[in-house]
């Protein structure tokens, strides 16, 4: 399977995640998530060649679409990532993601991609900035919009495989927890992977549209389980 | 958990010669699917037999007596104790009694006032092994069975008991052989000698003291488990509002 096969599934089950939650949506549930999850699907679009060029062509042709996607990301991560801790009732990933700590990186991280961005040449449509890998500015860009995400999927790798370890949890919960701990896990790989000297070659592409994957299909299973849960009516009474 | 599929086969041949294993499930009402599942796997489940048994008429008892494990079973019937028979009246029954004589409407003798729901209920199997429990039931049984102790732990819980595990805890306990296997349903209380009046005979023998101690460890055991079912119910919330 070729990486743009990859990529337009990848974005195909996205789109799928978002739209499947809209009912729900329309009754007032799951606004956090699903705003998360039509970010993440337009902020993958944007990494094909064929939307990305025509919607930055619409933007003026100076990639400010990347910068979209940056930010989409940043955004995806904060709201995910608070709502995991509190899934997984994880206060010190809460703490970490916003308290003052994770604030500061957020801020350090949105400042330094302006900078960054700005102080580029950025003339002509470029999908995933590929014409300007050589300006050094550019890698930094790059290099930095990895950072956040980075950081806040590192908070919540160790209380996501608690709560797929949990035998107290219902097992669909297990295995959605395993899937997005997994997710995590992948996008923590791999920053660091991209940090060392190494030809990622095809695995540039793999890893972080696979952590994609994981992420969104266990969000799928949560989802999917409140469903069948709120179906069966089952008020439940322990005592009878 | 199982025979071996040999010992079957070979206790089939013996019992219903002429019939094919399709006539056999059809007399015991068990699916043909299953029995041929648990035949490719070698291990032929201890209430397959049992139904096969009442199928053709046979006492299960003595069924099971032809297979490695179970052969002491039926010399080793005997009454239940009524610690056992006390132990299989639910929380809701024991309270109803101690009501009952609260408000001094007893009927001494007549047992039948109670009208007891019928057994297991939804902590018998946990309730037979306190029932029964010498001091250091469940670490001898995980010694003899070989079974780790957690694993015994998580079958308590769930309430279930494999019916080799059941005999061996009645053989350390010295009480009925078939006491196990009844309390885990897989006998009727009459297929495992159990009289029918027994429980509310050993019921309403109970002194007022040990009826009201009685009371309260049923109630302290249900509300552990309701703890746990909330806890549990605390978790799944949290996952559904935060991501569902």
């Amino acid at each position: 399977m070729n990486n743009l096969a990859i990529q337009w599934i990848v974005l195909a089950v996205c789109a799928l995640g978002a739209i499947v939650r809209l009912p729900g949506v329309l009754h007032g549930r799951g606004k956090v998530v699903f705003t998360a999850l039509v970010l993440l699907t337009i902020a993958v679009a944007l990494s094909l060649d064929a939307i990305y060029l025509a919607v930055d062509a619409l933007m003026g042709g100076v990639n400010l679409a990347n910068l979209l996607i940056r930010f989409f990301l940043y955004a995806v991560f904060l709201l995910i990532g608070v709502r995991m801790a509190a899934a997984f009732d994880s206060a010190g990933a809460r703490r970490m993601i916003v308290g003052p700590f994770g604030i500061a990186v957020l801020i350090i991280t949105i400042s330094a991609t302006v900078y960054f961005f700005l102080a580029s040449e950025l003339q002509g449509s470029s999908t995933g900035l590929r014409d300007f890998g050589s300006q050094d500015t550019v890698l930094q860009y790059a290099a930095v919009g990895r950072l956040y995400p980075a950081y806040v999927a590192a908070c919540l790798v160790v209380p996501g495989f608690r709560a797929a370890f949990d035998r107290g949890s219902r097992p669909l919960h297990r295995v959605a927890s395993g899937l997005l701990a997994c997710g995590f896990a992948i996008v923590v790989a791999y920053v660091v992977l991209r940090l060392m000297p190494i030809e990622l070659q095809q695995w540039d592409i793999i890893l972080p549209f696979l952590a994609i994957l994981l992420t969104v299909l266990g969000l799928c299973l949560i989802w999917l389980s409140h469903i069948v849960s709120r179906r069966s009516h089952r008020q439940a009474n322990k005592l009878a | 958990m199982a025979v071996t599929a040999k010992a079957f086969q070979l206790w089939r041949s013996r019992i219903a010669p002429q019939d094919t294993v399709s006539d056999v499930c059809r007399v015991a009402g068990i699916k043909r699917s299953t029995l041929a599942q648990q035949l490719v796997r070698g291990k032929v489940s201890v209430s397959t037999i049992v139904s096969i048994a009442r199928g053709y008429s046979l006492p299960p008892v003595e069924a099971l007596a032809v297979f490695e494990g179970f052969g002491d079973v039926p010399a080793g019937v005997r009454p239940p104790t009524d610690d056992e028979l006390v132990s299989q009246v639910s929380h809701v029954d024991i309270l109803r009694l101690l009501v009952a004589r609260s408000e001094d409407k007893e009927y001494a003798g007549s047992d039948l006032q109670l009208n007891l729901a019928p057994f297991p209920h939804r902590n018998s199997v946990r309730a037979w092994i306190e029932a029964i429990d010498p001091g250091d039931l469940r670490q001898q049984l995980a010694e003899s069975t070989g079974v780790a102790r957690q694993n015994l732990s998580a079958q308590l819980t769930a309430g279930r008991l494999a019916p080799e595990i059941a005999v061996q805890a009645a053989r350390i306990a010295g009480v009925s052989l078939t006491s196990g296997l009844v309390v885990t349903g897989l006998l009727t209380p009459e297929e495992g000698g159990w009289p029918q009046d027994g429980r509310a005979r050993a019921l309403c023998a109970l002194p007022d003291l040990d009826l009201v101690l009685l009371a309260r460890d049923r109630l302290d055991v249900l509300g552990k488990q309701i703890r746990r079912a909330e806890l549990e119910d605390g978790k799944d919330r949290a996952m559904w509002e935060n991501l569902g």
